[in-house]
């Protein structure tokens, strides 16, 4: 019934809306759109249920060793890879070098952990809530207030410490940060860490909500990225109720629609913002860096 | 002759495959102010991005206090105290005032004293403090100058340089901010003031140089000239006003 | 001797120098199969697939080298161009029985080309960069799901088969082939040195300086965003015909969407060779891959693109550059 169709729309939005707070911090700074994000997302998933499966560590518990290691990966990441490339006046280059990874981190994936899907069963699970008639499921639930949790973790680091004032500052105006004697290297990179540490998390809620295999980063990327066009660039709130918003379409057209015409009209809506109001619905107009 | 605390020597600077400076040489004196003056697209803001670090010259050399400057990135430069007012003021407009003024004293020269900066740009600024918490954005063009300003104080600079501060500014906001100048400099901070408003500039420089599609044609003193009919060949339609 | 200092100094002009080694190098693709049987032959098939590959690599440089704009969206012309290809051959619309109708080639060219221009003129006009490339991803996946959706056309999931008593020999293909790689190249070519060519420079630089000097740039976009979907759409028809069996997972797969990206970028974006080199090379790479690690070859190219960005973004022909100052840094 409809009320359940919205619920379930805003619980599972708001893993959409971690991954495109994520990679609006990427943007923000280094003005590219990274592509990998889902795949990332779906790394850690992996990562999740290997320290589950493996070592027995309960999905929630892994956080404390997946957001680390996501931000490790991110550091690594961008002065491995991205450093560069970032400085370049064509972005186009970035934008390549995250499709690239892309490619090579799912086809790894692939090979290494097998087009399977994969979940993890908990004995909580199957706990469902169900408050006036809706169903409630007990991990969609936390994994909405691990989302909300990060999403307010991002935006005091981002409002209150000096660093996050820097990065806010530079996705304004990059040139001028480094007028102030700001690395714009240093600044880059804890966005882009940050941003794959988003991806953790959401890998981490990803993996006790859904059956995951490596395929799905890609598709995960790009509902991200739909998010993050629907809520616009620039703040953190913006980007959570993006993914929240696409979460709510999603659901509304598979209960009226159906199958596999959800997905195309997550496209359609996306196109259509991209097209007539490409800052979201919450974002500032982007100048053009 | 004082002691110079910025020497350019034959300067070559390009952009992509285009020359932009050829062979510029000039000098600021410590304590001074030096005004360096064009018309549009002489070169003056590449010339300051070269001082700053944004962009490396292809040839020459600028020296701080002797040193070499112009094999530093920006990050360094503006340890040394050299720091950079951008053209358009390009303030960070979704932060507010207070955020701005605790960025400008970012580095690590500048933060133990960022208590003491903030006491004297308020002093400078009222305005500023009792805005303090509002967006940057909301900011009228002078106080957005100011702002800027203010900024770049924070950081103590040893040398400052100006690009453009009256850019779309009305006469008496122009004349404020060139008061501030000289009240800046009479705090013993040497100033690189960069204009197109030639009148108001050479005024106030103890030495300027006329920067001509990217040659140094003319320097001397503000009031030398002042005098010299040359100058006003750059602006078409202008004429000197005495 | 006359003729021979004149033919030096026709020779001196480089262009004219680069021209005649493409045309004897395709002289002597054209007479490899006369020396070598031609069926169950390995160097054939590879020579086969690189054509293909050379022309949607084509028609990805067209657009993103020449037009500056990244399209995400090659796989769904690739895949319309063979689905086209495919329907028009069931339904025996043209009637000629031929297998290698070129009527039926130049229609699985330009019905991807017509998409291209009803989605190009609305998402060039309002999009710019990144965010055109994820209107084309957007688009690409639209479609997917259109043709997977539209069973009684398409087959759905299963997807269309070509009665395969018509093949008769490798050779048609492989000749086929080569023309289409020749003349997607030849197309780049002669697009480049076309007026077109000189405003999509114009813009590809500066934009906005372009369009105030009354450069109309919508249509040059559009214009090479349909001519990329028509070399796609070719490529796609000419793989179909190969294929047999058309459906969704073997021509609209994201590595449609990849390979062109791939192979421009190891050969070189924005230059006429370029991609024909890139697509020998991937082609070979792959060929090599899945002959001896198959199932690792994705990740090479994974690490292949990566590499090449990062260390030669240029590709392969912009190593003479690379030490030049050509690179224009955003500070």
């Amino acid at each position: 019934m409809l009320l359940q169709v919205l619920v379930n729309g805003v619980l599972f939005g708001t893993t959409y809306g971690i991954a495109a707070i994520g990679l609006s911090l990427i943007f923000g700074t280094m003005r590219i759109i990274f592509l990998a994000q889902g795949t990332f997302i779906v790394f850690f998933a992996y990562v999740c249920f290997w320290l589950f499966t493996l070592l027995g560590i309960d999905p929630y518990l892994s956080l404390v060793i997946v957001i680390p290691i996501a931000l490790l990966v991110g550091s690594l990441l961008y002065y491995g890879v991205f450093k560069e490339a970032a400085a370049l006046e064509d972005k186009n280059i970035s934008l390549l070098l995250a499709v690239g990874l892309m490619y090579l981190v799912e086809n790894i994936m692939l090979v290494v952990w097998s087009p399977d899907p994969r979940s993890i069963v908990t004995p909580y699970t199957t706990l469902v809530f169900r408050p006036f008639d809706i169903v409630l499921p007990f991990t969609r639930l936390i994994a909405l207030i691990i989302a909300l949790v990060s999403a307010l973790g991002v935006y005091i680091f981002l409002k209150r410490t000096l660093i996050g004032t820097a990065v806010r500052a530079a996705s304004e105006d990059m040139v001028s940060t480094t007028l102030m004697g700001i690395n714009p290297s240093f600044v880059n990179a804890i966005a882009f860490a940050i941003g794959i540490g988003m991806a953790g998390v959401a890998g981490v809620a990803l993996a006790t909500i859904f059956p995951f295999d490596p395929g799905y980063g890609f598709i995960f990327a790009i509902k991200a990225l739909i998010a993050l066009a629907l809520g616009g660039i620039g703040n953190v709130g913006g980007a959570l109720l993006g993914g929240i918003m696409l979460g709510l379409i999603e659901n509304l057209a598979s209960y009226y629609v159906g199958g596999g015409w959800a997905d195309a009209i997550s496209y359609g809506v996306f196109i259509l913002v991209l097209s007539f109001r490409p800052q979201g619905l919450f974002g500032k107009a982007l100048k053009k860096a | 002759m004082a002691n110079q605390l910025l020497e350019i020597k034959d300067l070559d600077v390009y952009y992509g495959d285009v020359q932009v400076l050829r062979s510029v040489s000039m000098h600021v004196e410590e304590g001074g102010i030096v005004a360096l003056v064009g018309a549009n697209g002489a070169g003056k803001t590449t010339l300051l991005k070269t001082i700053s670090g944004l962009i490396r010259a292809r040839k020459g050399e600028i020296l701080l206090d002797g040193a070499p400057l112009h094999t530093l990135g920006p990050k360094a430069v503006v340890d040394k105290g050299v720091i950079h007012v951008p053209e358009g003021r390009r303030l960070f407009s979704g932060l507010t005032i207070y955020e701005n003024l605790r960025l400008g004293a970012y580095i690590p020269r500048s933060r133990p004293m960022f208590n003491t900066s903030l006491e004297q740009v308020y002093a400078l600024f009222p305005i500023l403090k009792d805005r303090r918490n509002q967006k940057a954005g909301s900011l009228s063009g002078g106080e957005q100058q100011m702002l800027a300003i203010a900024r770049a104080v924070m950081a103590q600079p040893r040398l400052l340089m100006l690009d453009e501060p009256s850019l779309g500014l009305s006469p008496i906001l122009v004349r404020t901010i060139f008061q501030l100048i000289n009240t800046l400099n009479e705090h013993k901070t040497t100033i690189l003031l960069v204009e197109q408003n030639i009148h108001q500039t050479l005024k106030i420089a103890h030495h300027a140089f006329v920067l001509r599609v990217g040659r140094i044609v003319m320097s001397g003193t503000g009031n030398e000239l002042l005098a010299n009919d040359d100058i006003w060949k750059d602006y078409i339609g202008s004429r000197k006003v005495r | 001797m006359r003729y021979v200092s004149t033919a030096f100094g026709y020779l001196k002009d480089r262009r004219r120098v680069n021209v005649v080694i493409v045309l004897l190098v395709a002289a002597v693709l054209a007479l490899i199969p006369l020396f070598m049987s031609v069926e169950g032959n390995y160097w054939i098939y590879f020579l086969f697939l690189t054509f293909v590959n050379t022309v949607i690599a084509q028609g990805w440089n067209l657009v993103a080298g020449y037009a500056g704009q990244i399209s995400l969206g090659q796989n769904a012309f690739f895949g319309l161009g063979a689905y086209t290809t495919a329907l028009l051959w069931i339904h025996d619309i043209t009637k000629t029985g031929y297998y290698f109708d070129p009527v039926v080639m130049l229609l699985s060219g330009v019905v991807p080309a017509i998409l291209a221009v009803i989605i190009g003129i609305p998402l060039l006009s309002r999009l710019r960069g990144d965010y055109f490339a994820f209107g084309t991803l957007g688009v690409g996946q639209i479609l997917i799901v259109i043709f997977i959706k539209a069973r009684h056309i398409t087959g759905g999931a299963d997807g269309i088969h070509i009665p395969s008593m018509v093949y008769s020999s490798m050779a048609p293909y492989y000749y086929t082939g080569l023309l289409l790689a020749l003349f997607a190249t030849a197309l780049v070519y002669f697009i480049t040195r076309s007026k077109i060519g000189l405003a999509l420079r114009a813009v590809r630089e500066d934009e906005m300086s372009a369009a105030s000097h009354g450069v109309f740039i919508l249509q040059y976009k559009v214009f090479a965003f349909a001519v990329g979907a028509f070399l796609a759409g070719l490529a796609g028809s000419l793989y179909g015909i190969y294929l047999f069996h058309i459906n969704p997972d073997s021509v609209l797969n994201m590595n449609w969407l990849f390979y062109p990206i791939l192979m421009c970028v190891l050969g070189g974006t924005g230059t006429i060779v370029g991609p024909a080199i890139g697509a020998l090379f991937m082609t070979a790479l792959f060929s090599f891959g899945d002959r001896y690690f198959a199932q690792y070859h994705p990740i090479i190219s994974g690490v292949l693109i990566i590499l090449v960005m990062r260390f030669m973004p240029s590709g392969i022909i912009g190593l003479k550059d690379r030490f030049s100052r050509r690179t224009r840094f955003s500070l």
